[in-house]
């Protein structure tokens, strides 16, 4: 098996133990969370976000300022140790840790967030911290492209990259598609790289469901001096044929259970 | 020496014994900014004029353990990022001190865009924050040594102006959250005031002192524990406008200790003010003049 298949092997099972537990409590973003399943793979996997075995810690950052698909990292918290599986599987009950929405008192999620552009900003805060420690600590900011709506955003990549924060890397989860409708619909985002790299900010751009494609990026990002923005294209909902490239996935649905049944076998 | 130039000086001695203090700014200066950019060029950050961003930057720093120094001009780091410090130092119970310099009228004549008359509402609505207000140097100064020795969620109001010191100030004091000038009484009216007002309600207390006294509502939230008041009623004094203003915060910190008393507030109208003229003329058109305060204060007597 070659470490891809490996990868996507992982993605596969993660979203389906997400789906099951979107369905069992009824709420959760899968569009968005599945989107950026295979993002969260490869950072985790591929051994981007260091690990240390242990102290049961990650030594790296991860901002989720898309902070909806929080729970992307949910499962790879519990496979990893990090979150208790007691935890997993009290998810939905009132006592529960984990929520829709990530914040700092669930083990492994290093930012509170929900809304929507914080997190250039507060990964660049990061950043200068662990370059204040002289610590080799990375930081990963996993945007929407959403966010870039918000001004504040902006206003984070023009303060990243003036202070040449080369160990921080901001990710751009492109979807094409925002609560209403597509973003060049809505209100046109695009040329996203174009004007990201318009900052003179190092800008790749990605398939992000190709592992190979994914593991590049993420590589070539450690060998560059400087910001980085990966911009990543994906699939909103991607894994459930129904869901993908749908809008208004961007929430939890009721679904039948030929839905039901279709989702489980295609994420199987 | 103004306000803004104390409480960095202060910072700035304690930043001889803290690598961890980190001063941010949003293109807001003054002299002793100018002397910490100098002495300590890593701790200092340049955030642009882009408060949500220096908020969010203080955010990270705060996750990191660093104790963080936001610093801009009232209006725009109270109400333009009012959103980030509910999500950053709120949300997540951060060491970030928003130190909002120009609160009330302070920047007359330049009008309503740099006047800050709703941010006291805005900053005590978001839950976690402490809330000063500093009337004198002497506060100023024991405030900044208060939030260095116990970093925290604050906001910090400090006026634009020179203010001349009222009296002794102590560590304790601030920690107090308030001081008292003149004897309290049932048959007085207290006149409850902090900041750039609470000048002006000393100087009728003085004149009066048979019918006021004075209280200097340094924290304002969380409302100090120690503040029972005995009073015929209080008369609030607030450079803000009527909603969610220091009279709000007085009746709901005296109505949690059960203490009802007759409380009126003494603010600026529901408006926008764009004319010219200087604070003072200012406060004279728009009910806070010193007779207005008197008067309103007399019929609280009678």
């Amino acid at each position: 098996m070659t470490k891809s298949s490996e990868y996507e092997q992982l993605g596969k099972d993660y979203r389906k133990q997400l789906f099951e537990k979107f369905l069992a409590t009824k709420q959760g973003h899968p569009g968005s969370v599945f989107s950026m399943m295979d993002i969260a793979v490869i950072l985790y996997h591929g051994g981007f976000v260091r690990f240390d075995s242990n102290k049961k810690v990650f030594t790296d950052r991860v901002v989720i300022s898309k902070g909806h698909a929080t729970a992307a990292l949910y499962p790879i918290m519990k496979n990893f140790g990090v979150l208790p599986e007691k935890e997993w599987e009290n998810w939905g009950h009132s006592s529960s840790l984990l929520r829709v929405f990530g914040n700092t008192s669930m083990p492994g999620i290093d930012v509170t967030s929900g809304s929507l552009g914080h997190g250039v900003g507060v990964g660049a805060g990061m950043a200068i911290a662990a370059k204040a420690r002289n610590e080799d600590t990375r930081v990963y900011s996993v945007i929407s492209e959403g966010e870039l709506y918000e001004g504040s955003t902006w206003e984070g990549l023009l303060f990243a990259h003036h202070h040449e924060l080369d160990n921080l890397t901001i990710i751009i989860d492109v979807n094409n598609l925002i609560i209403l409708g597509g973003t060049d619909d809505c209100l046109k985002l695009n040329p996203i790289k174009d004007k990201v790299a318009g900052f003179g900010i190092d800008t790749i751009e990605v398939n992000g469901h190709d592992f190979d494609d994914l593991n590049s990026a993420f590589k070539a990002d450690l060998e560059k001096s400087g910001l980085t923005c990966i911009v990543v294209n994906t699939v909103k909902g991607k894994g459930v044929s129904f869901m993908e490239n749908k809008n208004n996935w961007h929430y939890f649905n009721p679904m039948s259970d030929d839905q039901i049944e279709q989702a489980r076998k295609e994420l199987s | 020496m103004f306000q803004r130039d104390i409480f960095i000086k202060t910072i700035m001695s304690a930043m001889n014994k803290d690598s961890d203090i980190y001063f941010l700014s949003a293109d807001f200066g003054a002299p002793a900014l100018d002397e910490l950019r100098q002495k300590f060029p890593d701790n200092f950050i340049h955030c642009g004029i882009s408060e949500q961003a220096m908020i969010d930057v203080a955010t990270g720093l705060a996750l990191e353990g660093k104790k963080v120094f936001a610093y801009a001009m009232a209006p725009f780091i109270s109400l333009r990022a009012i959103e980030q410090a509910k999500c950053g130092p709120g949300l997540m119970d951060l060491p970030i001190c928003l130190l909002s310099v120009g609160v009330g009228l302070g920047y007359a004549d330049a009008g309503p865009t740099h006047y800050a008359n709703e941010d006291y509402a805005c900053a005590r609505a978001i839950v976690g924050t402490s809330v000063y207000t500093a009337a004198d140097s002497q506060t100023t100064q024991q405030i900044a040594l208060e939030l260095i020795a116990s970093p925290r969620f604050a906001y910090v109001r400090l006026d634009r102006e020179e203010l001349p010191d009222i009296g002794e100030m102590t560590l304790n004091d601030v920690k107090a959250g308030f001081r008292v000038f003149g004897e309290s009484s049932s048959n007085k009216v207290g006149l409850v005031s902090h900041g750039f007002m609470l000048h002006r309600c000393l100087e009728i207390q003085k004149a009066h002192p048979e019918n006021f006294y004075c209280i200097d509502l340094i924290r304002s939230k969380s409302f100090p524990d120690s503040l029972n008041i005995s009073a015929k009623a209080l008369l609030v004094v607030d450079e803000q406008t009527p909603s969610g203003n220091l009279a709000a915060c007085v009746f709901e910190g005296l109505s949690n200790k059960d203490t009802f008393l007759p409380i009126v507030s003494k603010c600026l109208p529901e408006k926008y003010i764009f004319d010219n003229g200087g604070r003072d003329k200012l406060l004279e058109e728009n009910g806070l003049g010193l007779s207005d305060i008197r008067e309103a204060g007399e019929r609280l007597l009678n």
